[in-house]
This record gives structure tokens, C-alpha cells and sequence, in this order.
């Protein structure tokens, strides 16, 4: 029953997006006057949520229901819903307040999670929450008011710090380089499901903040600090961020033994191609920025459920650990495999459409520098993605819990079946996508649509690609060679043992190292750039940062000695100081 | 019907085109280390052979499908290239496509296969499968780059528009952007496997690579979709920067010669450890394409 | 003889109740009249209303010219008094529905929290500075007490404590008035302000730092506030919540009151207060990083929120005045709540060290989940009573262009969500077995649940309560009104 209520709570987002009719407003206090409306930009992130929000509760309701997570995750869904219908800054910061403190109170749900984790993430996320704040209150310093609209006459100084602090404060959010210390950890022990839409949706409505900017300052962008080559200067160093970001992100992810770290990591790099593109800010960059968002949260929905089924049934979710589950686990095999070629971005799935407008769009900014270092991030996600289906897939199972797991329930395998279902088909349709979720949002950011001709096809004035024919002729292709070799005499002969293997000239038995597991990409460090990057952390400076804190506080706790003595003297003393100076100062 | 008859002649094409390529390959290295060398058929025959052996061993099901993945890769990347400029031969579906999607088909293929690959269980084969990876990733930001540079000189992604902008010998690409030529060159050694960044087929020392598990049919499969992946990237650099081939015999003629030249650096360089090339693809190839991109986009004289 | 609805009833009710204390002890009606008596003043509080709306009621009782008792009840003491009314009348249902200890049930609590409420009324109300002293000593000789009430050493020690500093307070205040006295020849609050501007200079700055020192370590401000952690943690947390809730209200309340009433142009000491507000804050939550007692976190926590408000109502734009009222009006509920709690977890587990709270939110899940709803609304996080009172602060000062202050009030909050949230993951430690003391029964959380639910209410609704605070802030404002109708009502 509770479960079914929960459901239903589920749903709501998908309920507000289609039944949305006029503006709400409420009163809040003297001044202060909330308002809600539905535009295009939130609808897009809306539809992200209502068709998440389902997915990720119903892998929530296996096994005895846990009413304080149910009650949470509806606070958690009031909150987004707040955030993206918000037509003030007030209800926005409210909505992203409520955001925070559910996720972190539906983090806690966990057993794993421990004092750091928990304490970073909610001191990046409110340090975040505080800069957005700070943003707000000067916004309103200087425009008067707290509507979420164009602002005008402002100073390019006020702009700038204006972009500074919301900059800082969404960057925080979508765990920017070097802000990003809350990420892999949070993620990494956030109960199995929520990490899923931690990664997929929380991280998002950075996205959301961010793609709000140029709403704000239309010029900002481009008219800060001038044009480079031929794009925004400011928003030049904006991508060189989230370049940096991707980079080391996906470094940092190859080297990761634990599947749920490596998931979140990747989260980070794709963040941070997202961020790429709107500092690019051309409606061809937003388009793309806008793609990614949507196959981002699509793939790591997929991905984070499919991982959360492997570790329900294994109990494992180190990479040495598990192996070979391929033929245990095939629908969830078939769902992370379809999940790596989204996030790896290979055609014919969205993941290349995205990345293909994204490419395109720094080429028309003549950013080819940027290109590169992207095309680096993104390639090196390969390996990642191919450690991410081998080591818990392929292989040789590598604990007893391996050899004998089941597929996951039915509650984890349906939101793999409709994700999948929902990758294929915009791979296919990648216009679709275009003409349905990304033009509308366009248009109304007032920048050109992108326009397709059909279903199938993605153009840009730099050229385009057909998803229908590609994967048309991919299938063919498939199909076609498969018969063939059907076709050929000579027969198929299944080894007889996993053991039957070129091993340099041995026979391996059971007790051989076979696995590969968290090996994999171990001599990367030997490149010097990767060693350099993986040598390299921020934790030191935060530890730090927390150590000096805590010294602060033992000095400062001295004053409050139980001394009756030691307070009338100090009293006495400060009087006659404050008195001193300022009689003297006269 | 011209569609169905155009792409079987692409694939055939590229097929025997490809074990040709690569026989004569075999001859002119072994002249070069003074021996006799095999026939240039060799490699045809060797492959037909595979096809035919009567028995192939199978570790399941997604080690029998990995080769049937990268071969329909192979396939689909030969059918994006298109073969011939301004010709309603020899395109294949290459109208539906762009230079960048081409780029990630010439993974697509070997990435289906690393999943035969871990599915055979053999550590040694995977261990191949990360050297190819961490190659494919040092190698393709130069050559990314280099392409970009090329992409931004036409300001298209289209290799048929950039094929038609080369309508002369002075305007081919090697000679308008020979920087770009330049940045690719060896990246496109590495992605045709050849020396000196052949580690990951390490023919002899190296027990291991991805194809270590392979035997039978499926290696033939193997061996066959390296080839017409090969000549797909031949033909491509020549669309790019050897203004295309008007007919059959002009595209054999630069793929040729592009052939020999990229042969002829091969066999002169010693063999480079995995992390060792990518450190020289991130030094050399990229620096030349950092001052590319300089030259070309941030110099005041540069449009 | 109908009883006239006038202020004297809030000071005169509950010493009437008080003093017959015998005869409701033997009625067995203590617990019930202690929440009567304070309920009945909220009545009265909210009758008063629409006539205090008006004009401020100011009512003298002449005992012998120039001695009398002047009492003023405008907007702001209203507030004030309303607050008083119901944070009392909330610890009291608690200690009665709470079955809470036998010392805080009998007699002696009975008359002391009388005195405590009766005290501080007076300083809210009173419109002369002799009476104020008086009540000063009332309120501070009932806090002394209350505080050494369960009479163990650590309770004893703290009563110690609190009497040794709160006489010191009380002499620094009494010099300030005796030369208050010397200069102008008058006590009435309304003849002192409006020959105050002729006192010298350097006479002017001593009186004002002999107050500000007085009240200063009342009213627990830095640096005159390193004894309450100490007491706070010495005595019960219900009473401990009386003292936080309360009288530290009435004090600051004393404090600005004077400030607005005595100084032409508040501004001149603008910067000292708010510096003092701001320092409070931020040594306050940064020393409550480290503390381990559950009692002496929130006494931290306490005197950041104290600092907050000082600064809000230092600054004295209307604004930040209505939003700190409206802070300090949250902050009592809300320390009113966690201190309940803290007495709760103390009586069911017998201690409230971090190390022992871990896992509590298995043992006690109410007690939990109230608390976390607690440290949201302290920290000043949505959808609760303590954002919008934060966001009123901080939207004043924005209007009046000044940004520095809403700088250090995030980095405050910033360090308080520190502390806080370490609690709160401690409290959802999973944690195998816990000890556990004496079982509670339901209603022990009818008046906490209460609590919480006015601070969603609040947090949701504020603009039910919005003019409550407006007019108060207006009416602290409006030096002039107020002088006039002290004056006016001057025999």
C-alpha cells in the first residue's frame, strides 16, 4: 500500500509537466513573492525528472518499504519540481535548498555512507546553495527585484561578479574540478538506486542553473570580457574548465576498482563536456549541451540501476570481485552494454549526436584546442566504458557470489528494458530529439533552432548524419555477416572448460589469476601526463582546509574556560579597553 | 538495387584490396631486410584458408558474436567512405554520414570486439585490448586535431564537400594544409596497426593481444575486417588530402602511394612500448598540431 | 470591578501566582496554573493587539513622585511579551505532560519559573531605568536559582557561576544608571531620552559602555558571553531551553530598546553592535566545531543565533529589524524545540555526548527526526520558519547595499551547517545496540511536535505573521511616538 502510494509520488512530475496550466504565485512576505511557471528551459528538465523519477522508485521499492526514504524522495521531487518551475530566484533557492538537505538525508539511508561523505556532501552542496544565495542577494542589490529575467543596465563589473558567484555556486553543483570532492564519495556509498538519481538528476540542475545564465545576461557571455576566435572570451575559459574537468575525471575513473566510484567519476567528465559547451554558448553548443544532458541522464540511470541489481544479488561491487556474469545477468549485461556505448558516445546511439553537435560547435568557434583535449577526455572514456562491462561481465567469476548470482528482480530489470528502449530509439530518431526536446528550448532562449529536415536526420550548417540509415546499414551489415558465416561449412565447437585457454604455455587451473578486474589500466600511470594527474588529488587541500578549521576552534574554545574568574576579569578589562579608546580617541 | 550493387562492389573492393595491400606489404618489407619473402597473394590465400578450416572454437556466445560486431563495423565504416568523387559509384551510404562519424565507426568495430575478447576469459587478450585502447587514445587527439584542422579549412564535417573543394592538384589538401597532413601522418600509421606502434598485434615477443584466443573462421573474420578497415582509412586520407580519385584507377594509384609512403616510414623505426607512443603522440604529432591550430586560428594573418 | 485590560497584569499575574504558591500546592493545581498563568498572558497578548496597533499603551503606577512604575507596551514589546507567553507556556506542558524530573515539578520550579516570567516581562514592559534594574534582578536571581534547581554539583556549580557573573552584570548596569541619574535627575526612560543628547561626551561613551557591558553579559554577547556555555550545560535543558528561549530575548530586547530609545541617531553605535553581533557569531559557531556535549553545542549554537539577530537589529533598517524580530521569534521555538529533545534523549539514554547519540535514530525516531528538522530550521533552510526570517535579514541588507554582513552570515551558517549536520549523521549512525533509560510515553511530544509544526507553519506561511513584525520594527523605530506618548503620560 505504501508502496503503491509511493509510486503514485513518483509520478508527480510527470502529472505537473502535463498538467501544468497557468502561473502560481504565493505570497511568501513583505516583498517576497513566489512565483511558478512552466517555460520551455524547465519543461525540457521537468520531462528529465518525470521520466526518472518512476525509474528510480521502483528499484526503491523492492524489499520492505522504507517509509523515511519514500518520504524523502517526495521532498526530494518537491524540491526539483520547485526548483525548475521557479519564475523567481526566491523559489528556485527554495526548491534547491529542499534538493539538498532531502538528497543528503536520503544519503544517510545508507549504511555505507560515512562522517566524510556525508559531511562533504553537504558542505559542498550548501557551500553551493550559499554562493547561490550570495548571487541572489546581489542580483537583487542591484536590479531590485527576484525574477528570474533578463537583467538590464547592469555594469560590466556587476556582471561579472554576478556570473562569478552563480557560476560558482552551479559549478559546485555539477562537481566541477576543483570543486568536485563530494562526488565520487557521495555517489559511491549513496544507497544503490538514489546514486542513480544523484548522478542522473541531482547533478542536472547545475546543467539547469547554468544553461539559466545566458538567459540573465545575454551578452554576458560574449560581452564580459569580449569575443575569442569566434566565441565568448569568458566563456573560453568556462570550457577550458570543464575541459579539465573531463580530463582528469576520466583518468581518475580508469584508476577506480569499485564500480559505483568509476560510474561517478564518469558522471564528473560528462558534467564536464556539458559545461564545455556552454561556455561555447552558440545555439549549435547549447543544442549539444542540451543532447548530452538528456543521454547523460539517461545512460547513468541505466547504468547506476543495472550496478545496483549486480550488487543486490552479488553483494560485490569491487571489479576484482565479480567477473563472468554475463550468462548470469544477461538482461543486465545487454543494459550496461547499451549503456557504455551511450556514454562512450559511439554511434549509432544519442551518445554520438551529442557529442557530435558539441564537436561541431567548437570547430565553429574555431576552439580547435579545446576539440583536441575534448577528444582526449572522450577517448579515454573507452577504456573506462570497456572496464565497466568487463570486469563485472566478462572474464572469470572471482568470488564465490559471482559464480552463483541470479538476474536482478523484475523492479531493476524494467527501468533497464525502458532505458534502453528510450537510448535505441533516439539513436535511431536523433531529429526527433531535436525537433521535440531541443528546438522549443532553443527557440525560447532565442537563439536559431537546430531544425531537422526528418526524423532521422541531425544536420548543422557543418554537415549532418542519418541515425535511420546507419543503423540500417549496421544491422544489415550484422545480420548479413552472421548468415554468411552460418553459411560456411565447418563446424562451432564450444570449449570444454573456461580453463581451455593460450596461456603462454601453461594450463591454468581454478587457483590462476585469470581475471583482469581492477588491473586494467594500471600501467597508465606509466604516461607521465596520467601518472601526473593521478598522483595528484584536492583532498589534501580540503583536509587541510578542515584541519586549520578545527585549530581555529581550540584556540577560539579557550575564551570559554569555566573560570568565573578569567570572564569578570576579561569583562572588566574590555570595558576599560573600550573605554580608553574611545574617550582617548575624542 | 544501385544501392545493394554498389556496396557489395565497395566491400569487395576493399577486400581485395586490402590483402593485396598488405601482401605486397610482406614482399617489399622482406626486400627491405634483404629475403625473399612470401607471394604477394599470400595474405588472400591465407585468409581463404581461415575460412575454410572445418573447426572453430567457441568460448560462448558474445566471443561469437565480437568478430560478427566488428565486422559489420568494417563494413558500415567501408560503406560511410565514399571511394569516388563526383561518380554515383563506389559512394555507398556515404551522403548519410560525415567525416566525424566515420571517425567513431573505426572504433565502434573493435570496441564489439574487445567484448569477444573478455568474454574469452583469456587475461592476455584483454591485456591487448587496454594496449589498443590506451594506443587509440594517444593516438586520436592528433589525429582528431589534425582532422579539425582540416574540417575548419572547408568549415564542413562533409567529406564529399571537402573532396569537391580539391579540384585541382593545387588545391589538394597536402598541399593547402600540409600541417594537418603532417599531424595526421603518424596517428594514421598507429590506427592502420602499423610499425612502430604495432605493439598490440605484437606479431612475435609478446605472447598475448587481443586476437590471442582466436582460431578458425573467426580469426579469418578477424583478419578480413583489419584489411577493408585499412583500405577505408587509405581511401579516406585520400579523399582528404589527395583530392579524391575521379575513377577506379586514380583511387588505386593514391591509395597506393599513400600506401608505400606510410610502408616506408613502418619499416625503418623501431617497435614502441604502448605508454612510449602515446607520449609521442601527445609530444610530437600534437605539438606540430598546436602550432597548426596556432597558425591557422590564432595568428592575426589567419582568417 | 471589571479588571482593566493593561499591561501591569503581564508582570503582576504571574508574581500574584506565584506568591500564592502554597495554596495551589496544596490544590495540587501547580502544574496546570503554570500552564495557565502563561497561556492566559498569550490571551492577553493577542487582545491587546488591535489596541496596541493603534497607539503603544503606557500605564503608570505612582508609588511616590518621582518613583513609580512605568510600563509602555507598543508593538515590539508585545511581540515580546506574546513570545514570552508562549515559549512558556510550551516548557511548561512539556515539564507537565513530560513527567519530567521531580525538582522541576515542584514548589520551588513552580514559583522560580513564575518569577523568571514575571521578571521578564518586566524588562520588556518597563518604562523607567530603576525598574528595569529591578527586574533584572528578579529575572537574573529566578535564573540563578532555576539553575542550581536539581542541587548536584554540576547544577550547583553552574547556579555558582551564573550568580558570580550575573551580579557583576548587574552591578556594571546599576553604575550606568546611578550616573544616569546623577546627570539627568530622572529614571523615566522617556525624560532620560530626551536630555540624554545634553550629557558630555565622554559621560555619554562611559554610560554607554557601563550598559552595554552590563547587558552585553546578559544579553550573552562576545566578548562577554564565555559563561554560558558552562551554565547552559549545568542545568536542566528544559530550563536551559527557558534561558535561551527567553531571557536572553528579554535582554537583547532590553538592549536595542534602550539603544533606540536613548541614542537621537542609533547610528553612532551602529558599528559597535554589529561588530559585537558579528564577532559573537562567528567565534560562536566556530568553537562549536569541536564540542561533544549535545547541551553545550546548542549553547554555541545559541550565541551564534544571538550574534545573528544582534546583528540584524544592530544594522536598524526596517527591514533587518523586522527579520530579526522575526529570527529571534524562530530561534526561541527553535532552541525551545532542541532543548526539549536534548531533555528527552537525556532522560531515555541518560547522556547527550555525540559518542553516545550515535544510532539514535533507531532508538528514537520522533526525537530524531524532530532534531534534524530542528537543524534545518536553525541553519535557515527551506521550507522552514528560520529561512524566511534569514532571508528578511539578508534582503535588508541588500537593499541597503551593504554586503559584507551577508557575507559572514553564510560563512556563519556555512560553519553551524558544520557541526549540525555532524550531529545529524551521527544520530542515523547504524549502530547495533544502544542503552536505553526509562521509556517515554506518547504525549512527552505533544508540545515538541507542536513546536515543529509552527515552525513549517511559519516557514510557509510567514505572511500571516509578516505585520506583527513590521509594526514592532516600525514602533522600535519610531523614537519620537514612543518619547511622546512616555512623556505625555508622565504624571
Amino acid at each position: 500500500m505504501i508502496k503503491l502510494l509511493f509510486f503514485t509520488v513518483s509520478l508527480t512530475p510527470a502529472a505537473t509537466l502535463l498538467g501544468w496550466g497557468e502561473g502560481l504565485a504565493w505570497p511568501l512576505f513583505e516583498g517576497v513573492r513566489l512565483t511558478l511557471d512552466l517555460t520551455p528551459l524547465s519543461a525540457f528538465f521537468l520531462l528529465l525528472l518525470a521520466m526518472a523519477a518512476p525509474l528510480v522508485a521502483l528499484p526503491m521499492l523492492r524489499g520492505t518499504a522504507d517509509s523515511p526514504a519514500f518520504v524523502l524522495f517526495g521532498l526530494l521531487l518537491l524540491g526539483m519540481q520547485l526548483l525548475l518551475l521557479a519564475g523567481d530566484f526566491i523559489s528556485l533557492f527554495i526548491g534547491w535548498e529542499i534538493m539538498t538537505w532531502s538528497s543528503y538525508l536520503l544519503l544517510l539511508r545508507s549504511a555505507r555512507t560515512d562522517l566524510e561523505t556525508a559531511q562533504s556532501y553537504i558542505l559542498f552542496n550548501l557551500l553551493s546553495a550559499f554562493l547561490l544565495l550570495a548571487a541572489i542577494l546581489v542580483f537583487y542589490r542591484f536590479t531590485g527585484h527576484f525574477e528570474i529575467r533578463t537583467a538590464a543596465g547592469l555594469t560590466d563589473w556587476q556582471e561579472i561578479l554576478l556570473a562569478l558567484l552563480f557560476g560558482l555556486a552551479f559549478l559546485t553543483k555539477v562537481g566541477t574540478l576543483p570543486l568536485h570532492l563530494w562526488v565520487p564519495r557521495s555517489y559511491d556509498q549513496a544507497p544503490d538506486a538514489f546514486s542513480a538519481f544523484l548522478s542522473a538528476l541531482v547533478s542536472k540542475m547545475g546543467v539547469y542553473g547554468l544553461v539559466l545564465l545566458p538567459t540573465l545576461f545575454p551578452d554576458a557571455l560574449a560581452g564580459l570580457l569580449g569575443r575569442l576566435l569566434d566565441g565568448p572570451a569568458a566563456g573560453y575559459l568556462l570550457a577550458w574548465i570543464g575541459v579539465v574537468t573531463s580530463i582528469v575525471a576520466t583518468f581518475k575513473a580508469i584508476s577506480q576498482e569499485d564500480m559505483k566510484r568509476l560510474l561517478a567519476y564518469s558522471s564528473i567528465a560528462q558534467l564536464g563536456y556539458i559545461t564545455t559547451a556552454i561556455g561555447v554558448g552558440s545555439s549549435l553548443a547549447l543544442g549539444g549541451a542540451l543532447y548530452q544532458a538528456l543521454v547523460h541522464t539517461l545512460v547513468k540511470l541505466l547504468l547506476f540501476i543495472s550496478i545496483a541489481g549486480i550488487v543486490l544479488r552479488t553483494g560485490q561491487r569491487r571489479f576484482n570481485d565479480l567477473g563472468r556474469l554475463m550468462e548470469r545477468m544477461p538482461i543486465s549485461f545487454f543494459g550496461v552494454l547499451i549503456g557504455i556505448i551511450g556514454l562512450a558516445g559511439m554511434p549509432p546511439l544519442p551518445g554520438f549526436a551529442a557529442k557530435y553537435l558539441i564537436f561541431v560547435s567548437l570547430l565553429d568557434a574555431r576552439w580547435l584546442l579545446l576539440l583536441a583535449a575534448m577528444v582526449l577526455a572522450s577517448t579515454a572514456a573507452f577504456v573506462y566504458c570497456y572496464k565497466l562491462i568487463y570486469a563485472p561481465f566478462l572474464g572469470h567469476a572471482n568470488s564465490a557470489s559471482a559464480k552463483t548470482a541470479t538476474e536482478a528482480p523484475w523492479q531493476y530489470l524494467v527501468p533497464q528494458l525502458v532505458l534502453m528502449g528510450l537510448l535505441v530509439g533516439l539513436g535511431l530518431f536523433p531529429g526527433l530529439g531535436v525537433r521535440l526536446l531541443i528546438d522549443p528550448v532553443l527557440i525560447a532562449l532565442q537563439m536559431d533552432p537546430l531544425g531537422s529536415p526528418s526524423w532521422g536526420e541531425l544536420v548543422t550548417p557543418y554537415g549532418g548524419y542519418d541515425g535511420v540509415v546507419l543503423m540500417v546499414v549496421f544491422g544489415t551489415a550484422f545480420v548479413l555477416v552472421t548468415g554468411l558465416f552460418f553459411l560456411l561449412r565447418g563446424r562451432m565447437r564450444r570449449a570444454g572448460s573456461p580453463y581451455d585457454l593460450s596461456y603462454a604455455g601453461e594450463v591454468p587451473t581454478a587457483e590462476t589469476p585469470l581475471h583482469y578486474g581492477a588491473g586494467m589500466g594500471r600501467e597508465l600511470r606509466r604516461i607521465p601526463l596520467v601518472g601526473w594527474i593521478l598522483r595528484h588529488s584536492t583532498q589534501g587541500f580540503y583536509a587541510a582546509l578542515v584541519r586549520q578549521t578545527r585549530t581555529a576552534a581550540e584556540l577560539l574554545s579557550g575564551f570559554y574556560s569555566g573560570n568565573p574568574q578569567a570572564w569578570v576579569l576579561l569583562a572588566v578589562l574590555v570595558f576599560a579597553l573600550a573605554l580608553q579608546a574611545s574617550i582617548g580617541g575624542i | 538495387m544501385h544501392a545493394v550493387l554498389d556496396s557489395l562492389a565497395m566491400i569487395g573492393i576493399s577486400y581485395v584490396m586490402g590483402f593485396l595491400f598488405y601482401g605486397f606489404y610482406r614482399q617489399f618489407n622482406a626486400r627491405v631486410q634483404r629475403r625473399w619473402g612470401p607471394s604477394i597473394w599470400q595474405n588472400l590465400f591465407d585468409n581463404l584458408k581461415f575460412f575454410f578450416k572445418s573447426e572453430t572454437l567457441s568460448h560462448g556466445p558474445m566471443f561469437f558474436f565480437g568478430p560478427m560486431i566488428i565486422m559489420a563495423g568494417a563494413f558500415t565504416t567501408v560503406l560511410f567512405v565514399p571511394f569516388l568523387k563526383d561518380s554515383d559509384w563506389l559512394q555507398g551510404f556515404s551522403a548519410s554520414g560525415n567525416l566525424i562519424l566515420i571517425i567513431y565507426l573505426l572504433v565502434v568495430g573493435p570496441l564489439g570486439n574487445a567484448l569477444a575478447v573478455g568474454s574469452s576469459g583469456n587475461p592476455y587478450g584483454v591485456m591487448g585490448v587496454t594496449r589498443g585502447l590506451t594506443r587509440l587514445m594517444g593516438l586520436e587527439v592528433p589525429f582528431f586535431l589534425g582532422l579539425g584542422l582540416v574540417m575548419l579549412q572547408h568549415e564542413t564535417t562533409s567529406v564529399h564537400a571537402i573532396m569537391a573543394a580539391q579540384h585541382d592538384v593545387a588545391h589538394w589538401g597536402i598541399l593547402t594544409n600540409p600541417i594537418a597532413f603532417a599531424v595526421i601522418l603518424l596517428p594514421f600509421i598507429a590506427t592502420q596497426n602499423g610499425s612502430p606502434f604495432d605493439v598490440v598485434g605484437a606479431p612475435v615477443e609478446v605472447y598475448a593481444g587481443p586476437r590471442v584466443e582466436f582460431g578458425g573462421r573467426l580469426l579469418g573474420v578477424l583478419m578480413t575486417q583489419n584489411m577493408m578497415m585499412s583500405i577505408a582509412k587509405l581511401v579516406l586520407v585520400v579523399d582528404l588530402f589527395l583530392g579524391g580519385a575521379g575513377n577506379f584507377l586514380i583511387l588505386i594509384l593514391k591509395a597506393f602511394a599513400l600506401f608505400l609512403l606510410t610502408a616506408a616510414i613502418s619499416m625503418v623505426f623501431p617497435r614502441l612500448k604502448t605508454e612510449q607512443a602515446v607520449d609521442f603522440f601527445w609530444k610530437v604529432p600534437l605539438g606540430l598540431g598546436v602550432l597548426g591550430v596556432i597558425a591557422a586560428v590564432w595568428l592575426p594573418w589567419s582568417t | 470591578m471589571a479588571l482593566p485590560l493593561t499591561p501591569i497584569w503581564f508582570v503582576a499575574l504571574p508574581l500574584l501566582v506565584a506568591f500564592s504558591s502554597p495554596l495551589w500546592a496544596r490544590l495540587r493545581l501547580l502544574m496546570p496554573l503554570l500552564l495557565g498563568v502563561p497561556l492566559t498572558l498569550l490571551v492577553l497578548a493577542i487582545a491587546l493587539h488591535p489596541l496596541v496597533r493603534t497607539a503603544p499603551l503606557v500605564e503608570t503606577i505612582v508609588i511616590a513622585p518621582p518613583l513609580g512604575i512605568h510600563l509602555q507596551l507598543d508593538s515590539a514589546s508585545l511581540l515580546l511579551i506574546a513570545l514570552i507567553g508562549l515559549a512558556s507556556a510550551l516548557v511548561a506542558a512539556f515539564l507537565w505532560l513530560g513527567d519530567t524530573e521531580a525538582h522541576l515539578r515542584g514548589r520551588r520550579a513552580f514559583v522560580l519559573m513564575l518569577l523568571l516570567i514575571a521578571g521578564c516581562n518586566g524588562l520588556v514592559l518597563t518604562g523607567d531605568l530603576f525598574n528595569l534594574y529591578v527586574f533584572l534582578e528578579i529575572a537574573g536571581v529566578s535564573a540563578y536559582a532555576l539553575s542550581a534547581l536539581r542541587q548536584d554539583a554540576p547544577a550547583l556549580e553552574a547556579g555558582l557561576k551564573y550568580l558570580i557573573i550575573g551580579s557583576v552584570a548587574a552591578v556594571f548596569f546599576l553604575f550606568a544608571v546611578v550616573l544616569i541619574y546623577l546627570q539627568t535627575g530622572s529614571l523615566s526612560l522617556g525624560a532620560v531620552a530626551s536630555s540624554f543628547g545634553e550629557i558630555p561626551g565622554p559621560m555619554q561613551i562611559l554610560i554607554g559602555l557601563l550598559m552595554l557591558v552590563g547587558l552585553g553579559i546578559k544579553a550573552e554577547l562576545f566578548p562577554f558571553n564565555f559563561w554560558v556555555p558552562d551554565i547552559y550545560q549545568g542545568s536542566h535543558p528544559a530550563v536551559a531551553s527557558l534561558f535561551s528561549g527567553i531571557l536572553v530575548k528579554a535582554f537583547l530586547f532590553v538592549l536595542f530598546h534602550l539603544v533606540f530609545v536613548l541614542l537621537a541617531d542609533p547610528e553612532v553605535i551602529r558599528t559597535w553592535l554589529m561588530g559585537l553581533g558579528a564577532a559573537t557569531m562567528l567565534v560562536a559557531e566556530t568553537v562549536a566545531l569541536r564540542q561533544q556535549d549535545l547541551r553545550r553545542m546548542l549553547a554555541y549554537s545559541s550565541l551564534g543565533q544571538v550574534g545573528l539577530v544582534t546583528l540584524a537589529l544592530g544594522f536598524g533598517s526596517e527591514a533587518t529589524l523586522a527579520g530579526g524580530l522575526f529570527h529571534l521569534v524562530n530561534h526561541t521555538l527553535v532552541k525551545l524545540l532542541l532543548f526539549l529533545l536534548a531533555a528527552l534523549m537525556l532522560r531515555h539514554l541518560l547522556s547527550v555526548r555525540l559518542a553516545d547519540l550515535a544510532g539514535l535514530g533507531r532508538v528514537m525516531p520522533l526525537a530524531a527526526g524532530l532534531f534534524v528538522l530542528g537543524a534545518l530550521a536553525v541553519l535557515g533552510l527551506p521550507p522552514l520558519s528560520g529561512f524566511v526570517s534569514k532571508l528578511w535579514i539578508l534582503k535588508g541588507f541588500a537593499e541597503a547595499q551593504v554586503l559584507w554582513p551577508i557575507a559572514l552570515i553564510l560563512l556563519a551558517a556555512l560553519i553551524e551547517a558544520a557541526y549540525y549536520f555532524r550531529w545529524i549523521k551521527t544520530l542515523y549512525e547504524p549502530r547495533a545496540q544502544m542503552q536505553e533509560g526509562r521509556p517515554l510515553g506518547h504525549w512527552v511530544y505533544a508540545p515538541v511536535v507542536l513546536l515543529a509544526g509552527l515552525l513549517i507553519l511559519l516557514g510557509v506561511a510567514p505572511f500571516l505573521v509578516q505585520d506583527l513584525f513590521i509594526e514592532g520594527a516600525q514602533s522600535l523605530l519610531a523614537r519620537d511616538v514612543n518619547l511622546e506618548a512616555m512623556l505625555g503620560a508622565r504624571p
